[in-house]
């Protein structure tokens, strides 16, 4: 069977807007599920104990469910509650929501992994709790967490083609209308798939060199 | 100058000091030795707070340890800390490292900060390093950093555990000199050390402990050469 | 047209659990076999086995599940006429696909560590690469991959629910259907999510039980990057 990409040329920016849709949806749910993965961080750890299980809870749900079924439940489910939502959106939230399990425990993971004895060392020199994890606790987590954290948001990316299934228009939406419009599945699957390598390549890349700018002084030593 | 008296720490069923009875005047320097798992560690951590007392008292240049309204942070700034492992800031550069408390919590000025810290480095040998990351110092250095670090809070007392243990053997010497400088400027210290040389060179008195008691002390001609306690009589036998 | 979700619906969702399992029962085991294959040549003194396995490896990681998916299940009949494999060996070999690249990464961190300090012990005592491997590095490794395996086999069982999108009746599709018959996707995705969960806990607190046995535990930061959401 012969290869033809050249069927694919007036469904490039189809494919382009697909990738657009793709990352936009990808960075919005890291920032907020981040941002959301802070508070269930602190709803675990914190001294309220209802809302520590509650937040146990949540984490263990949703990183032992698949991501396809939660955004079946929001996209499906809510619309019978009165509650109609866009693809869009239901993409979001499910990602949003399931990000944020995923990087609470990243952090409770970066908290952990510095060392008790810059606490201590922060104590004995007669610094508050608050000070402590401001100035001293703060920093080497970030850089402790910060590989998981990139690599949350590749595995984010490539997470937002299963978007596709509830008619998401992302890129691998795309891929599929290009193959029933085109019938080049292979060329039309390849070209994207590399548009997801290449992707998820720059960000791999990008997230190495910011580690090594933004930690310099972690070099030689083990945090 | 520290009182200590009748103090005991448990951990859960572990009972780590019984009853221990001390007193250590201003400018003294006492080195305190013992096996492993005597409780060496647990003493000196509890004269800054950093364990909490089961019973007994400690009192620190008129701080009661044990009432609950002393604010444990005034103490802790008069009583500075060493720790085996440095436990350097990673991130803050060396000078930074020592500014670290006084800016924060003494909140002293930035200038007089600086001044105060290039100072000490100075003072520890180590000017030229300010501005390098804790990760590139060798452990000796590193240890020298933590000393200053802790003096950058004008101390009336420095605590070391063990400040030399985690060392090759050739840089002991440069941190044990850094010390003895102290100790006669007439700096009041505890020290927790293995180095029996030092202690006897330095200290005014030694404690031996065994087994969350104290044993024996006295000067380090007493207890060197002519210990009382079989206990430690069986220490110094293997360690000399 | 729609009657309410009964019990009688968890029939055919217990069913497409039970393939769910089957399936990677399946696809995990081939995944483990070329994934320790993949992850020993990623560690080779042979350059092009290294090159053909990082290769492969980074290639898998960087597309999606779902498209790997569609590549086997519509790319294999239209570049080799004629094989037609049945929708569960479609999701198979897409999945043993895709699990072997990241199994081959446990392999490789696994060998990694354990290589540190035991590599050069064993050559010093004159054992060459196979000798070493097998005597030496691999007893070792595999002790420390099983955590970090326990976390890819968690990750399998939830991307395998992508392979709703081939037809295959697993658990997820069990579900849409009993959904188009009772018009209640709520109670009946509710239940699916806690199928999978019920299978992907058990396998989490097996992980746990290892953990507790051996003493081995490996920081979640060093892992080699979890499979899957
Ligand atoms: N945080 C803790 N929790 C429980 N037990 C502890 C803790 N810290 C110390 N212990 C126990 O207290 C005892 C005394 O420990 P400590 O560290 O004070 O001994 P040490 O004399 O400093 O020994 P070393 O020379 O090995 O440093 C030991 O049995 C130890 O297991
Ligand atoms: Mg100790």
């Amino acid at each position: 069977m012969a290869l033809y990409f050249g069927d694919l040329l007036p469904y490039s920016s189809l494919l382009l807007e697909g990738l657009w849709t793709a990352l936009y949806i990808t960075l919005v749910a890291m920032l907020a599920g981040s941002a959301l993965g802070v508070l269930v961080y602190l709803g675990k750890v914190g001294p309220g104990k209802p809302l520590s299980i509650l937040c146990t809870c949540y984490i263990e749900a949703i990183r032992n469910t698949p991501l396809l079924v939660q955004l079946y439940l929001i996209y499906f489910a809510l619309p019978a509650l009165g509650i109609n939502l866009e693809p869009v959106w239901a993409a979001v939230i499910g990602l949003t929501l399931n990000n944020a399990a995923y990087t609470a425990e990243i952090y409770r993971a970066g908290f952990e992994s510095v060392p008790h004895g810059l606490r201590e060392a922060g104590k004995a020199l007669g610094m508050k709790p608050g000070q402590i994890v401001r100035y001293i606790i703060l920093l080497p987590a970030t850089r402790n967490v910060f590989p998981a954290l990139t690599n949350q948001l590749i595995l984010l990316f490539l997470a937002s083609s299963i978007g596709s299934i509830i008619s998401l228009p992302e890129l691998t939406n795309a891929i599929m209308s290009v193959s029933n419009t085109t019938y080049r599945t292979i060329e039309v699957l390849a070209v994207g798939g590399l548009l997801y390598l290449g992707v998820s390549a720059l960000m791999s890349l990008a997230s190495k060199r910011a580690e090594t700018t933004l930690f310099r002084w972690a070099v030689g030593t083990h945090v | 100058m520290i009182f200590v008296e009748n103090l005991n720490k448990k951990f859960g069923p572990n009972h780590v000091l019984k009853g221990i009875d001390c007193h250590i005047r201003e400018r003294e320097v006492v080195c305190v030795i013992g096996p492993s798992g005597s409780g060496k560690s647990t003493f000196l951590r509890c004269m800054n707070g950093l364990e909490t007392i089961s019973s007994g008292s400690i009192v620190i240049n008129k701080h009661r340890l044990d009432d609950s309204k002393t604010n444990i942070n005034l103490v802790r700034q008069e009583a500075g800390m060493v720790f085996q492992h440095f436990n350097l800031f990673p991130h803050l550069k060396v000078i930074d490292n020592v500014m670290l408390a006084p800016l924060k919590v003494a909140k002293t000025s930035k200038e007089e900060a600086r001044a105060k810290a290039e100072m000490l480095l100075t003072k520890v040998g180590l000017a030229e390093k300010m501005d390098t990351f804790p990760g590139n110092l060798s452990g000796g250095q590193m240890q020298r950093v933590a000393i200053a670090r802790a003096l950058a809070m004008d101390p009336k007392i420095m605590l070391f555990d063990e400040p030399t243990s985690a060392l090759d053997p050739e840089i002991v010497g440069e941190v044990l000199a850094v010390m003895k400088d102290l100790a006669n400027e007439g700096m009041t210290m505890v020290v927790v050390t293995h180095e029996m040389g030092f202690a006897r060179e330095v200290a005014d008195r030694v404690i031996f402990m065994d087994q969350g008691r104290i044993v024996e002390e006295g000067t380090p001609e007493e207890i060197f050469s002519s210990p009382q306690h079989g206990r430690t009589q069986g220490f110094l036998s293997k360690v000399l | 047209m729609f009657r309410p979700f009964e019990w009688q619906d968890l029939i055919p969702l217990a069913q497409g659990a039970w393939l769910t399992i089957q399936l990677c029962a399946v696809s995990g085991i081939l995944g483990v076999i070329f994934g320790l294959i993949l992850g020993i040549a990623r560690t080779s003194p042979s350059r092009i086995a290294r090159w053909i396995s990082t290769i492969y490896i980074s290639c898998v990681r960087g597309i999606p599940v779902l498209v790997i998916i569609f590549f086997v299940f519509f790319g294999i009949p239209l570049l080799f006429p004629g094989l037609e494999p049945d929708k569960f060996a479609s999701a198979v070999i897409a999945l043993t696909c895709f699990a072997a690249a990241y199994v081959a990464e446990i392999v490789r961190g696994s060998i990694e560590a354990v290589a540190k300090g035991q590599s050069e012990a064993a050559d010093a005592l004159g054992l060459n690469y196979w000798r070493k491997l097998t005597y030496v590095i691999l007893p070792q490794a595999v002790k420390i991959m099983v955590p970090p395996g326990i976390g890819f086999l968690i990750g399998l069982v939830k991307d395998s629910s992508l392979v709703t999108v081939t037809g295959l009746l697993e658990l997820t599709h069990a579900g849409n259907i009993v959904t188009n018959l009772t018009g209640d996707p709520i109670k009946t995705f509710l239940v699916v999510a806690g199928m999978y969960f019920v299978i992907c806990y058990g396998i989490s607190r097996l992980g746990r039980l290892y953990e507790k046995r051996t003493g081995v535990h490996v920081d979640p930061l060093k892992l080699p990057e979890p499979a899957g959401i």
